[in-house]
Order: structure tokens, then C-alpha cells, then sequence
């Protein structure tokens, strides 16, 4: 009776979802990349390396979470990058100034959290699409950052702050982060009302809105656990290295939207799951990772990397294209 | 699914293509000009002066001048120092006022547009580092056709687009001191690797180029195992050297940083794979950028030149143009507390010997 | 937006236009009385020369956000079509004539594989040019092994550094592009059909509109405008370099948006596009000549870009809601 129940439950239909989805398209990738590469070369395969590349792109994975969340809900944030270097900035610079240091771990995801809802709010309630509030948020925060810091070295801080260098029985932090909170907002996303509610909006707002959903409040609640997402990275983008250049990472946002989108998210939202943009995250991470041990000349490394990006969506469009023709 | 195919057989071709292809070092196709070993200077050849000049500029020779400073880009920690050092050199001559002002990026198509702004101003003269030297000429030959006086640093332009340069140091002096440096950390056959920003940064791939040629002639039995790029990205640069420790394990006895973004990257990723000792790191880096690893013990010296006393240098040359105190021809300028500087290369003014920053002094640097 | 209140206006925004054209006049009397420097026909018509990139792009992407899509790879396409002009010159010996119509007919080319996957494997606009924004930077970098191009004959730069009676030669191109596209937007039944594509795609199809083609042509028009920009930029700036366009994108979709082009498709004027960047063009150019440095710049365009739509969608609801 429990297997009865089960095969109908939410969670198997997921479970069998994920089996036939770009999920396991990118787990495949994944592994075949580590095989192919391995055989090339065995130290990439080496617990080291496999550490590095998880342990270096973890904030990537996380952030992608909450960019995911937005995608589903419609929308998309390409200010992220902005944001992370500010809140990265203010964290370091409260950890110089002697703040407590769960103030300092802390104060990026308070300050995440309101600018993201306030953009989600703009989007929500004035109906203006998320790509131009986020697009003038992306030129606001990168230009207010440089006028005060000028990109200043922040050095000097304290030892405890550098969360992202700690390790927990022998495994990197962030990786715990990153597994953790992907596993935790996968099922929250299924599993509660507002997660729920996000698909709806982003597949079909009157649907939702007729069913009794809020579309504003859901797209403002959507922003505001994206921003949570993006605090949780910024520290540990921030506790990496034990200096911190206070200037905004180039190319971050591109980066953490094509994880979340090579994860299977549609831009059309409604579909797509964290777990995919986690995975796709440390494929990309891993690409990288595997371009320097296979000797690939840097100046192809970004015409692979794209060539890679477009195979993977294809492979999900292909694989969408022969479930929907009954094959 | 046909498209399929293609796309897979275009990749494959591709990474095959990318894998055959030369590996690639870093460094320039420009012939180069190392130094002798021992380090007896090398005989530099007189040049004659080959700067451009402004026509129609005003004389202001002891009245108020109003600068411009347009570095590569803002909100870095080096540019950020090189303002200081404009900042000091301004209040020491009291008849002068510099603003930095830039792209956020290092991109060559905004650099342009900030300066021909100022052109259009109306400033008494443009200092620049460029992104370019080719795509920023034709924007500074106009400054100069608006009786704008115009000197770079840092980052050189085409010589007849900018009266004169304030070079930080040769490039093979700065290959000298950087293989060197290494050597005496890693031995004679120790192997390294390089971690550069992108591979279209002029300076940068000067470098390269000079430290090989310096290499092969001084230290043959070193090995250069590879070099990758990491653009201005400090995770990036993390990245990539965590990547080459990986992959070399301990073969890898050194790494190079070119930038100052590279070099605490890459010694954040020696000090947390506990290589301290066992890799050395060497590289150009700001102190402030550097400090907790030269306490730490993991890098011994970091090589740099003052940005400082380069920005510092950079206005009084300024200020000696317009007072008319150095013309084409000169061989040396009067920089306030630099002393006297030397023209080289026909219209490039040295700032002097790379400086080395080490445990003993990085705690008197602020930048 | 509802279905409704899409209906409900004309695919013709017109207030929106002349909201921004008010800013427009008060922007520039703002600066003008700021500086003396601004005002003049010699930086006005610099400013043209300046940003004739952007615009010559900032044009089809007005028609590609008018069908509900997006071009992100645009700032890619240039770059390669720069560096394949340098190389098919001094690499591959062509003539330089020859070398400028491949590097356009390469650009015209990526424009075209954008359309093709976008129709035939139904990938949505924003993911396909994702990826061929990273794949032709790539193929820029990687054929140009990070090498320039230069020493270009003197006829070579009076397209980017040359005038023509007295206004910069590449602006007389940027008008003729501008006078062209506005006539097939408004007057034609090709532009009628993207307002209708827009709209809703699946109607159009049934209506009989030729939807797959005229995408076709949209984006291959949009890679053709960024070749050409590439080629105006290289003769601006006598090299060419493998990152040349980058953020060309984020530029010219600001401009086509603050022009009134709703994101959603369906909406959008020439018009307005070319109010749009000239607006920015001359609000950067403005303030940098007050004093106003760089980096408080981008703070302010970006704040007047957001303010700007949401005081016209304001007005929109309480004209909507009045008539």
C-alpha cells in the first residue's frame, strides 16, 4: 500500500521526471567527462582535483539556485553579479572593522534579501519586466561599488572569517553548502505552496491567478529567496581568498544564468529544477577544469565551452522532442 | 538529428583542432632583447625622439594645469595607486589638478569614448594607460590636434600618438627580475608555470615573451611547463591555478602571477593545497594585495614597481612638458623626489629598477 | 502584461515616444546649460560617430523584441566579424575590399545559424544566443590567436574616422539604415507581420504568416548589423582585437527598450529605439562633460532607465484606465 501510494505520489512523478530529464542528461555528461579526461589524464580524477572543481564553483551552484527560482517564476536577475561583489565588499569590510563575524556571514543575506525583493517588487507591482529593472540594478550596483571602494584590496581580515576555507570530516564547506541547499530548496520548491506557486506563475500567471494564487506576491517571494541565495554565495565567494578585491567579478552573471539554463530551467518558466542548475554548474566547472588538463589552447577554450553549452541544450530539446513524439 | 550530428562532428573537429594547435605560451611574436645574466646593463642604442606633438597647445608654462588620468580601468587596487601617487604629485606642485576618471572594464571601446569626452572638455593634458596602443591612437592623435598634451604609463600607445611614456620598467628588466627571483626560489631545473590575465593584454604577453628568451639564455635547464589566462578574475585566477596544481602535482615548482589579480590568487591556492615551501609563487602584485601571504612565509618576494611613484612620475613629466622643461631631444627630466629620470627608447622616460617587495618592507605600502 | 490590455492598445505606442522625447529635451537643456562644451554641432555630430555601433544594431534588435525574442550575441558577432576581416586580409591575402564583405557576410552568416537552430529546433531565442555569444567570442579568440590586425591603407578609415560634408561618414549609413528600417516597420507587411508574430506566434502561423522565414530573416539581419559595426568599429579604430563589442547587447537592448519596445513583443517603434540611444548617448556624453565621473554615470543611466519605464507604464494604466 505504501508502494501503491508512493507510485502516485508527487515525489515519484519527480523522481521519474528527473530519470528522463536533463537531469540525467547532465549527470551523464558529468560522469563521462571524468571517465574520458581520467583516462587522458588519471590526476583529474584525483580526489585534489575533484575537490578544487566543486569546492571553487560551489558559490556558482548556489547562486544558481536562487537564479533558477526566478527563471521558473518568469523572470530573470542580471544584476547578480553586481550584487555579489557588493555584499562580498560589505562583508569584508565589516569583518576589518572588527564586527562580529556571524554579522559579517550574516549582513550579505539581509541586504541581499531587500534588494532583490525591492526588484521583485518593481517587476511585481509596476509590471515592468524583470530584464530592465534588473539591467539598470546591474549598471546602479556596479557603479555605486566602484565610486566608494575604488576596487580597494580588503586585506587583513580576521582568521575566522574565511568560512569557505574550513572543512567538515575532511570535506570542503561550501560543498556542503552547495549539496545541502540544493537538496533543501529542490524540495521545498515541490514540496511547498510558494514553491509551487513559483511554477505555476511562471507557466501560466492566469492559471494561477484564477486557482488563487497571488502572481505578485509569488514573483516578490521568488526575488527575495534568490537574494537569499545570492547572500549565501557572496560570503562564500568572499571567504575563498584571504584577500578580497572589492570590484564587481566579471562575466559572473552570464555564467550563473547558463548554469541555471543548461540545468534545464526553461526561460519560458514553469519547468526545470535546482538540481539540474546545480549539476550543470559543476559540469561547467568541470569543463573548465578539463580544457587545462587536456591541453586545449586557451584561445579555443571559449569556443568549446560554447559548443558544449549549445550540445547540451540540444540533447535536452532533442530528448523532449522524442518523448513528446511517444518514442 | 542530422543538425545533431554536425554539431558533435563541429565540436569534435574543434577540440581537436584546439589540441593539435601550437601550445600556446603567453607570450608575444615580437623580437626580443634579454638581458646578460650577469646583469651588466644592456647597451642601449640612442634613439631619436619619435613622440608626437600637439599643435596649437597653449602656453601655460608656471600657470594652472588641469589633468585627466584615463587608465585602463577603475576599481582595481594598482590604478587605485598610481591615482595616489598623481594625488601626491599635484599637491607637491601645487599648480595642478588631476582627476582619474574610466571605463569599469578594460575594454579598449569605452577607454576611447572617456577620452574623447575630455577632448571635447578641453583639458590641458590627458595622461593614459591603454588598453590598446593601435585602436587608442587615433583618439589621442586628435587630442593632440586640440593642443592637448598628451604622456602615457604604464600601458604604451603607438610612440607618435603621445609626446613621451613613463615606462615603469624595461620589459626585460621586469623578465629578469621575475626569472631570477624564481630561480633562486626553485634551482636551475626547477619547472613553473604561468598565470597570466588575458592573452590580448599587451604587457603581459611582452613579458612572457622576455622572461622566455631570458630563460633559455640564463637558465637553461628550467622548464616552462605551460601558461593559462584567468582574465581579471580573482576566483578565476584561483581556479586555474588550484587546476595546475592538480595537474602537475609535484612537478610544479613554481608558478608565475602577471597580474595583480593572478599573483595572491595564485598564492591562495599554493597555501591551501599546504605547498607552501614546496611551491613557490613569484609574481607582479600589490603589497596590500599580498600581505597575508609574504607574512605567511609562502611567497618571498613579490616583484613590483611603485605605481605610486609611476603615477607620481607621470604628472610631473606632465608638468615638466608644459613648463616646457622637457623637449624632443632631452635625455632626462627632473621628477621632484624621484630625482633625475632617464629618457629612453627615443621618447619613453624610465622609472627605474623593479622594486621587490619582500617581509621586511610590505607592511610600509599601502596599496 | 494580460492578453487584454495588449489588445486593448495600438501595437503603436505613441505617447510612450513622445514622453521620451520630452526627456530627451530636457536632458540635453539640462546639460547644455551645464556645460558650453555640450551643445555644439561638433560634439553633437561626434557623439553620432560614437555611437553608431550600438544604434546599427539597437535597429533589428527592435524587430527581434518586437517577435518576443532576443539577440545576446550581437556584441559576439562583431568582435568575429572584426577579427575575420584582419584575418581574411592579412591571413588569407585577400584584397581588402573582398576582406570587408566577408567579415559582413560572416556576421551575416552567425546571424543566420542563430535563426536556423531558433526555428528548426524551436531553442528559445535567449538560450540560443547564450550560447553563440560564447561560441563566436570563442571562435574569435580562437581564430585571431589573440594577434591584431593593423596597417590598413588610408582609404580604409574615412568610414570610421572621415566626414562627408561635414558630418562623420558613418552616420550618413546610420540614417540611411535608421530611414530603412522604419519604412519596413511601419510601412510594410513584413513589419506588420512582427508586430502580429509578437503578438501571439501561434495566430500568426495560422493566419498564413510565414513565421519560420521571416525569423530567418530577422536574425540574420541582426548578425548582418553587427558585422557591418564591426567593420565601421575597426576603421574607428585601426586594429582589431578579439574582445571588440563586448556588452554590445546589454547596450543596444537598453536602448531599444527604454524606447518603448515592450520585452513581452508585440509593441515597439523605430522611433523610439533611436530616441532611446540617443538619449544615452547624449545623457553619458553630457554628464561626463559636466564632470560627472564614470562610474556615477552607469548609476544614473541605469536609475533613468528604470524610472523612464516605470513613469511610462504609469501613464499607460491611467490612460488605459480613463479611455
Amino acid at each position: 500500500m505504501a508502494a501503491a501510494a508512493f507510485s502516485t505520489s508527487a515525489g515519484y512523478r519527480d523522481l521519474r521526471r528527473m530519470v528522463l530529464g536533463q537531469e540525467l542528461v547532465l549527470f551523464i555528461a558529468i560522469v563521462l567527462l571524468f571517465v574520458v579526461v581520467g583516462l587522458i589524464n588519471p590526476r583529474f580524477v584525483a580526489e585534489r582535483n575533484i575537490s578544487s572543481i566543486f569546492l571553487g564553483n560551489a558559490y556558482i551552484a548556489v547562486a544558481a539556485i536562487g537564479m533558477s527560482m526566478v527563471i521558473i517564476s518568469g523572470n530573470i536577475d542580471i544584476s547578480v553579479g553586481s550584487l555579489i561583489g557588493v555584499l562580498a565588499t560589505v562583508s569584508g569590510t565589516l569583518a576589518v572593522n572588527g564586527v562580529p563575524i556571524i554579522i559579517c556571514w550574516l549582513a550579505p543575506l539581509v541586504i541581499g534579501i531587500a534588494i532583490t525583493a525591492g526588484m521583485g517588487a518593481i517587476v511585481a507591482y509596476f509590471h515592468i519586466p524583470s530584464i530592465v529593472v534588473t539591467l539598470g540594478m546591474l549598471s546602479i550596483l556596479k557603479g555605486g561599488l566602484i565610486s566608494v571602494t575604488g576596487g580597494a584590496w580588503i586585506t587583513n581580515l580576521p582568521p575566522e572569517f574565511f568560512l569557505s576555507q574550513t572543512r567538515l570530516l575532511g570535506i570542503p564547506t561550501p560543498i556542503y553548502f552547495m549539496i545541502g541547499l540544493t537538496i533543501a530548496a529542490a524540495a521545498w520548491m515541490r514540496l511547498s505552496a510558494t514553491g509551487r506557486a513559483i511554477y505555476a506563475v511562471g507557466g501560466n500567471v492566469e492559471a494561477a491567478r484564477l486557482s488563487g494564487i497571488d502572481p505578485a506576491a509569488t514573483v516578490v517571494k521568488a526575488f527575495a529567496i534568490h537574494g537569499f541565495f545570492v547572500g549565501i554565495a557572496a560570503v562564500l565567494f568572499a571567504t575563498q581568498l584571504s584577500v578580497i578585491q572589492s570590484t564587481v567579478p566579471p562575466n559572473l552573471e552570464l555564467t550563473i544564468i547558463t548554469a541555471s539554463v543548461v540545468g534545464g530551467v526553461s526561460i519560458l518558466g514553469g519547468t526545470g529544477t535546482v538540481i539540474g542548475s546545480t549539476l550543470a554548474a559543476i559540469l561547467i566547472a568541470a569543463i573548465a577544469s578539463s580544457m587545462v588538463f587536456v591541453n586545449i589552447s586557451p584561445f579555443w577554450m571559449r569556443a568549446v565551452q560554447g559548443v558544449l553549452i549549445l550540445v547540451t541544450v540540444l540533447a535536452d530539446l532533442w530528448r523532449r522532442q522524442r518523448q513528446r513524439r511517444g518514442l | 538529428m542530422k543538425r545533431f550530428a554536425i554539431i558533435i562532428a563541429t565540436t569534435t573537429a574543434l577540440t581537436g583542432a584546439a589540441m593539435a594547435a601550437d601550445p600556446w605560451d603567453g607570450g608575444d611574436d615580437l623580437p626580443t632583447n634579454p638581458l646578460a645574466c650577469d646583469g651588466t646593463p644592456g647597451t642601449v642604442a640612442a634613439k631619436d625622439y619619435d613622440g608626437g606633438q600637439p599643435t596649437g597647445a597653449a602656453d601655460k608654462a608656471g600657470q594652472e594645469i588641469t589633468l585627466i588620468d584615463i587608465p585602463k580601468l577603475v576599481g582595481v587596487g594598482y590604478f587605485a595607486a598610481t591615482t595616489e601617487g598623481m594625488r601626491q604629485a599635484a599637491e607637491e606642485l601645487g599648480n595642478v589638478k588631476v582627476t582619474t576618471d574610466g571605463p569599469t572594464e578594460a575594454n579598449i571601446d569605452d577607454q576611447i569614448t572617456f577620452i574623447d569626452n575630455y577632448v571635447t572638455q578641453g583639458v590641458d593634458g590627458v595622461l593614459f594607460a591603454a588598453n590598446d596602443p593601435v585602436a587608442i591612437a587615433p583618439v589621442l592623435k586628435k587630442a593632440l590636434s586640440s593642443g592637448i598634451h598628451v604622456v602615457g604609463y604604464d600601458a604604451n600607445s603607438e610612440p607618435d600618438a603621445r609626446e613621451w611614456f613613463v615606462n615603469q620598467a624595461e620589459f626585460n628588466g621586469i623578465a629578469k627580475s621575475l626569472i631570477d627571483s624564481m630561480a633562486a626560489e626553485i634551482g636551475e631545473d626547477g619547472k613553473f608555470a604561468i598565470v597570466t590575465s588575458t592573452f590580448t593584454t599587451p604587457n603581459q604577453a611582452r613579458w612572457i615573451a622576455e622572461m622566455q628568451a631570458y630563460q633559455e639564455a640564463c637558465h637553461p635547464n628550467m622548464e616552462w611547463l605551460e601558461t593559462v589566462e584567468a582574465q581579471e578574475d580573482n576566483i578565476l585566477s584561483f581556479n586555474q591555478a588550484n587546476t595546475l596544481i592538480n595537474k602537475y602535482g609535484d612537478d610544479l615548482d613554481g608558478i608565475f602571477g602577471m597580474t595583480s589579480v593572478a599573483t595572491p590568487a595564485a598564492a591562495e591556492a599554493v597555501t591551501q593545497a599546504g605547498a607552501c615551501g614546496d611551491t613557490a609563487v613569484v609574481g607582479l602584485a600589490t603589497p596590500n594585495a599580498m600581505r597575508p601571504y609574504v607574512e605567511s612565509g609562502c611567497v618571498k618576494s613579490v616583484v613590483l614597481w611603485s605605481p605610486v611613484d609611476l603615477g607620481y612620475a607621470a604628472v610631473y613629466v606632465m608638468r615638466a612638458v608644459v613648463d616646457g622643461k622637457l623637449s624632443p631631444g632631452d635625455t632626462e627630466v627632473e621628477a621632484g623626489r624621484l630625482g633625475k629620470l632617464q629618457v629612453v627608447n627615443g621618447s619613453e622616460i624610465l622609472l627605474g629598477s623593479p622594486f621587490i617587495f619582500d617581509k621586511s618592507n610590505v607592511n610600509d605600502f599601502d596599496f | 502584461m494580460s492578453v487584454e490590455a495588449r489588445a486593448a492598445r495600438p501595437p503603436f505606442a505613441y505617447h510612450h515616444e513622445l514622453l521620451l522625447l520630452i526627456v530627451l529635451f530636457l536632458v540635453v537643456g539640462v546639460l547644455a546649460v551645464g556645460t558650453d562644451t555640450f551643445l555644439t554641432v561638433d560634439n553633437v555630430l561626434n557623439q553620432g560617430r560614437l555611437m553608431t555601433e550600438v544604434a546599427l544594431v539597437a535597429l533589428p534588435m527592435t524587430f527581434i523584441i518586437i517577435t518576443g525574442g532576443i539577440d545576446l550575441s550581437v556584441g559576439s558577432i562583431m568582435g568575429l566579424a572584426a577579427i575575420m576581416l584582419g584575418v581574411a586580409w592579412k591571413n588569407l591575402g585577400l584584397p581588402l575590399e573582398l576582406a570587408i564583405v566577408v567579415s559582413i557576410g560572416v556576421g551575416a552568416v552567425a546571424g543566420f545559424f542563430n535563426g536556423l537552430l531558433i526555428n528548426r529546433l524551436r531553442v528559445p531565442p535567449l538560450i540560443m544566443t547564450l550560447a553563440t555569444l560564447a561560441l563566436y567570442r570563442g571562435l574569435a579568440e580562437g581564430i585571431s590567436q589573440a594577434r591584431s590586425v593593423r596597417g590598413y591603407p588610408e582609404w580604409f578609415f574615412v568610414l570610421g574616422q572621415g566626414e562627408v560634408f561635414g558630418v562623420p561618414t558613418q552616420l550618413w549609413i546610420l540614417l540611411v539604415a535608421i530611414i530603412a528600417f522604419w519604412i519596413v516597420l511601419a510601412k510594410t507587411t513584413f513589419g506588420r507581420s512582427l508586430y502580429a508574430i509578437g503578438f501571439n506566434e501561434e495566430a500568426a502561423r495560422f493566419s498564413g504568416i510565414p513565421v519560420n522565414r521571416i525569423k530567418l530573416i530577422i536574425y540574420t539581419l541582426s548578425g548582418t548589423m553587427a558585422g557591418l559595426a564591426g567593420y565601421i568599429f575597426v576603421s574607428r579604430v585601426s586594429t582589431t582585437r578579439s574582445d571588440m563589442g563586448t556588452g554590445l547587447e546589454l547596450d543596444a537592448i537598453a536602448a531599444v527598450v527604454l524606447g518603448g519596445t515592450s520585452i513581452f513583443g508585440g509593441v515597439g517603434t523605430i522611433a523610439g529605439t533611436v530616441v532611446g540611444f540617443t538619449l544615452i548617448q547624449l545623457l553619458k556624453n553630457g554628464l561626463a562633460l559636466s564632470g560627472v565621473k564614470g562610474d556615477a554615470t552607469i548609476v544614473v543611466i541605469g536609475t533613468v532607465l528604470i524610472l523612464s519605464i516605470l513613469v511610462s507604464n504609469f501613464l499607460q494604466r491611467r490612460r488605459g484606465a480613463g479611455s
